[in-house]
C-alpha cells in the first residue's frame, strides 16, 4: 500500500504540504500537480481518503454508540394479496396419505337416512368444486391431511337434514340458527347443510364469513333512494354474485327471467337465464342492483327453493365498523346483503318455493353479543315449550333488531358425537396414515374422554397432532 | 419393598369376626370368666340376667362362687365360609409353595400397564424427546404454548407437503428409511433432519494454553441432546435469516419446515457450518497431544 506521504520527498512528511495545491485545483487534474513527485497524489482516490473536510485519519476514528448502517432487504416483497392468501389457502388433497378405499360416495340420501349414520363417506368431485366456490371449506379444517375429502355422516347431520329437506319439500321455510359448543362441528355442519342444498337442487347462496361485511375491510357505498338509507358492498356483493353463479350454474341456466327490468343499468331480455343474469355485470357498482333483481326473480312462484347461510352470526348482531356520510356507525343491519339475510332469517320475507335460512353461530371467533343470546336462549325455550326467559332488567342495551331478526328460528344444538362414530373417524384417519395407533375400543373411548366427551374438533386434536395445537 | 415370601400380603384379605379376637383373650386363664363376656355391654337391648346367676347383681358382689369354675375352652372358630377367605387362604397357600402373590391384576381396575413406566418416567414426558425439545428451543418469552401450536404446524406442513429428494452428497443418517415414506411419519422427518445435520464434536478453546495468549483449541465429543441442540440452533439461524412471506400464525413454522425440508435434500447452509466444526475438529485433533495438556493431565 502506498502511504500517504511520498518516500522520496525532500521535505519533511507533511499532508498539508503536499495536499495544499492539489486541494486548490481539481482532484481531476492531477497532472498540475508538481512534477516532482508522482506517487501519492496519483495514487489518490477522488472522493473521500484525502479530501479536506475532516480529520485525515477520519475512517479509523472510534466510533461508538452507531449502529452500522444495515444493507435492507433488497429481495422482492410479497405482492398485494399474496399474505392473506397464504393464511386463506385451502387445501384439499394431500398425496402423502394413504388412499381410502371402497368408502361410499355422498348421496343426497344419505345425509338424511338414519341407516347411515357413522359412515364415513367421499364428497363427489362435483360438490366439491361447488362446496369449494362458496367457500364451504374453511383454513381451519383438517382437509389437507387426507387424500380427498370424506366426511362423518353423524347423528345430528341426518336429524337436521332429514328434518330440513322434508320441509323445505313441502315448500316451507325453514329459519334455524346452528349453535353447540366450540369445535362441535358447526361449520361441518353447515357444510353438510349446503351439500345437502346442492345435491337436493336448490339455489345455494353462502355468506362464508359473516366479519368481511361488518369489519369495514371491504368496500361499501350507500344506495340511492332508501330509507333509513342503506349500504351495500359492491365488490363483495359481485364476487358473491359470481360465486352463486357458478356454484348453481347448472339450475341457474335452466330459469328464465320473467320480470321487468327496466330500472336495471344494463338490459336484460325476457328469454336469457337467471345464470346470465347473474353475469351480466362486471362493474362493482351495478352489482347490488342486479343482486336484487336476480333475488327478486329467485322469489318468484315455480323457482327452485332457496338455500342461504351465513356462518359467524354473532357478527351481524351487533353495529357494524362502518360510518354513514354523517359519520354515525351503521348498523349491520342496514348493509343491504346482510339485510337480506336477517329479514329471510326473521320470517320478513316470503318464500313461495320454500327455502332454508340458517345461521351458523361461530365460538372460536365471536363476540359476546348478550341481545342474540337472549334471543337465541328464548327461542330455544319456545322451541322446547319450557316457559319463555325474560330479558335482564338491568341490561339496557338489548338491541330490538336482533330480537326482531331472530324471532320464530328454531336452534339446532349441535351435540358431541358418540363412540362409535368417533371410532369410524379413528378408522378412517388410521386407515389414511394420519393416525399412526391399533384403534380398538380402549383407544377410542381413551381419545373420545380427552376430547371431552366426544367433541369433535377436540378429538381431532387430540389423534392428529403430535404436539398440541 | 416386602418380600415376596411375607404371608402379611395374604393376611391382608382375611375376613375374621371381631369377637373371634376377643375369644383369642379366653386362652389366657388368669382372666376371669365374666370379664371375657364384656362383649354383651355393647348390646344395648334388655335381658335377663345369665342362668346361673342370683338376680340383677354380677357374681363378684353377691360374695358367692368366687371359686373359678372349671373353664373348658370353646372350639376354635373357623373362618367365616366366604368368598372373601377361600381367596386368602389360596394366597396363603400360594405364599406357602414360594409362587408370587401378585402374578395377576387382582384389584386393578383397569388392568396392568403395558410398559411399566421406567426410573424417570412421569406424565409430562407425553411427547417424543427430540419433539420436546425442540418444542423448548422454538419458544420465546416463555410461550410454551404458542411454541407447540408452531411445531404441531410445522409436523402438519411436512406431512402435506411433496416427499423430498435426498442428496447423494449430503448422506443422511445410516438407516434412514426411503425419502417417500417420510412424509407420513412427520416426527421420525424432523427427528433425521436434525440428528443428520447435528455435528458430532464441538471445539473448545483452552483459554491461553497453547502459549503465548493463544487458546488452545480441543475437540470434544458432545452427547445426543448437546448435538441436537446446536443443530436446531443452526436451523433456526437459517430460518430467521429468510424473509416472512405471509401473514398469520402459520408463517414461522412454514418457514421452519422448509428448512426441514431443505435440510433434508441436502440444499440448507446448515450442512456448511456442520462441515466447517468437523473440519476444525478434525484439525484440532493434533492438539490433544500438546505438551501443556499433557502436563496437564499429569498433574
Amino acid at each position: 500500500m502506498a502511504t500517504a506521504n511520498c518516500w522520496r520527498c525532500l521535505g519533511r512528511p507533511s499532508t498539508h504540504r503536499l495536499l495544499a495545491p492539489s486541494s486548490l485545483t481539481s482532484f481531476k487534474a492531477p497532472t498540475s500537480v508538481a512534477a516532482f513527485t508522482t506517487s501519492a497524489t496519483l495514487l489518490a482516490k477522488d472522493d473521500n481518503s484525502f479530501s479536506m473536510k475532516g480529520h485525515v485519519r477520519t475512517g479509523k476514528r472510534l466510533v461508538l454508540g452507531k449502529k452500522k448502517k444495515g444493507r435492507g432487504d433488497r429481495s422482492k416483497p410479497p405482492g398485494p394479496g399474496e399474505r392473506k392468501a397464504f393464511r386463506k389457502r385451502i387445501q384439499l388433497s394431500n398425496d402423502n396419505a394413504l388412499k381410502v378405499s371402497g368408502l361410499p360416495e355422498l348421496e343426497a340420501q344419505k345425509l338424511v337416512d338414519p341407516a347411515a349414520v357413522g359412515q364415513i363417506v367421499s364428497l363427489p368431485t362435483d360438490l366439491v368444486d361447488q362446496l369449494r366456490t362458496v367457500e364451504a371449506f374453511k383454513p381451519t379444517q383438517n382437509w389437507g391431511l387426507f387424500r380427498s375429502p370424506h366426511m362423518l355422516v353423524r347423528k345430528d347431520t341426518v336429524d337436521f337434514l332429514g328434518d330440513l329437506t322434508k320441509r323445505v319439500g313441502n315448500k316451507e321455510t325453514v329459519r334455524t340458527v346452528i349453535g353447540g359448543e366450540r369445535g362441535v362441528g358447526k361449520s361441518m355442519l353447515g357444510l353438510q347443510t349446503m351439500a345437502a342444498g346442492f345435491m337436493n337442487k336448490m339455489v345455494v347462496i353462502n355468506i362464508p364469513e359473516a366479519q368481511d361485511l361488518v369489519e369495514a375491510r371491504t368496500d361499501y357505498s350507500p344506495i340511492p333512494r332508501t330509507t333509513p338509507e342503506q349500504f351495500s358492498h359492491p365488490s363483495y356483493i359481485l364476487k358473491l354474485m359470481q360465486a352463486i353463479r357458478s356454484a348453481n350454474e347448472e339450475i341457474l341456466s335452466k330459469e328464465i327471467v320473467k320480470l321487468e327490468h327496466i330500472h336495471l343499468p344494463v338490459s336484460v331480455s325476457r328469454n336469457s337465464s337467471l345464470a346470465s343474469l347473474a353475469n351480466a355485470t362486471k362493474e362493482p357498482e351495478f352489482a347490488w342492483p342486479i343482486f336484487n333483481a336476480l333475488w327478486q326473480e329467485l322469489l318468484q312462484p315455480g323457482r327452485p327453493p332457496i338455500m342461504f347461510t351465513l356462518d359467524g352470526l354473532s357478527h351481524i348482531m351487533r353495529i357494524s365498523d362502518y360510518r354513514s356520510p354523517s359519520f354515525n356507525l351503521i348498523h349491520s343491519h342496514d348493509l343491504a346483503l346482510i339485510r337480506l339475510f336477517v329479514e329471510a332469517l326473521g320470517g320478513k320475507t316470503h318464500f313461495p318455493n320454500g327455502a332454508a335460512i340458517v345461521g351458523v353461530t361461530t365460538k372460536g371467533n365471536s363476540l359476546k353479543v348478550k341481545s342474540m343470546d337472549k334471543a337465541l336462549e328464548q327461542a330455544a325455550a319456545d322451541q322446547a315449550g319450557l316457559p319463555i326467559p325474560e330479558r335482564d332488567a338491568f341490561y339496557a342495551k338489548y338491541d330490538e333488531r336482533v330480537f326482531e331478526a331472530l324471532k320464530g328460528v328454531k336452534v339446532f344444538d349441535v351435540k358431541s358425537i358418540s363412540k362409535p362414530e368417533a371410532r369410524s373417524l379413528m378408522e378412517y384417519w388410521a386407515a389414511s396414515g394420519v393416525l399412526r395407533m391399533r384403534v380398538d375400543e380402549k383407544t377410542v373411548s381413551e381419545r373420545w374422554t380427552l376430547a371431552g366427551n366426544g367433541v369433535l374438533g377436540e378429538l381431532e386434536r387430540a389423534s392428529l397432532y403430535v404436539s398440541r395445537l | 419393598m416386602a418380600s415376596k415370601l411375607s404371608p402379611w400380603g395374604a393376611c391382608r384379605s382375611l375376613t375374621i369376626r371381631t369377637r373371634s379376637i376377643l375369644q383369642h383373650g379366653q386362652r389366657q386363664t388368669a382372666v376371669p370368666f365374666h370379664i371375657a363376656r364384656r362383649g354383651l355391654a355393647d348390646n344395648t337391648t334388655s335381658r335377663d340376667p345369665p342362668p346361673g346367676s342370683d338376680g340383677a347383681l354380677p357374681p363378684s358382689m353377691t360374695g358367692q362362687s368366687s371359686v373359678q369354675q372349671s373353664y373348658t375352652p370353646p372350639p376354635p372358630e373357623q373362618f367365616a365360609p366366604n368368598w372373601l377367605n377361600a381367596d386368602a387362604i389360596a394366597n396363603l397357600e400360594k405364599v406357602a409353595a414360594g409362587e408370587d402373590l401378585y402374578d395377576e391384576d387382582v384389584g386393578l381396575k383397569f388392568g396392568k400397564l403395558d410398559t411399566l413406566p421406567g426410573k424417570n418416567d412421569h406424565l409430562q414426558k407425553r411427547y417424543p424427546e427430540v419433539i420436546d425439545q425442540v418444542t423448548k428451543l422454538l419458544m420465546r418469552d416463555g410461550k410454551l404454548s404458542k411454541a407447540q401450536r408452531d411445531m404441531s404446524l410445522i409436523l402438519n406442513f411436512l406431512r402435506t407437503s411433496s416427499a423430498p429428494k435426498v442428496s447423494p452428497l449430503r448422506p443422511l443418517l445410516p438407516g434412514a428409511p426411503p425419502a417417500h415414506t417420510l412424509p407420513l411419519n412427520p416426527v421420525l422427518y424432523l427427528t433425521l433432519a436434525i440428528d443428520s445435520v447435528a455435528p458430532l464434536l464441538r471445539v473448545r478453546n483452552m483459554k491461553g494454553m497453547a502459549g503465548g495468549g493463544n487458546a488452545l483449541e480441543l475437540p470434544e465429543p458432545m452427547a445426543a441432546r448437546q448435538r441436537r441442540r446446536v443443530a436446531v440452533m443452526w436451523i433456526l439461524d437459517a430460518v430467521n435469516k429468510k424473509k416472512s412471506k405471509g401473514s398469520g400464525r402459520a408463517m414461522f413454522a412454514h418457514r421452519v419446515a422448509e428448512e426441514i425440508i431443505s435440510v433434508i435434500e441436502g440444499r440448507s447452509t446448515v450442512w456448511d457450518r456442520r462441515q466447517n466444526v468437523h473440519k476444525l475438529g478434525t484439525a484440532a485433533r493434533a492438539n490433544l497431544n500438546h505438551p501443556a495438556l499433557l502436563a496437564k493431565r499429569r498433574k
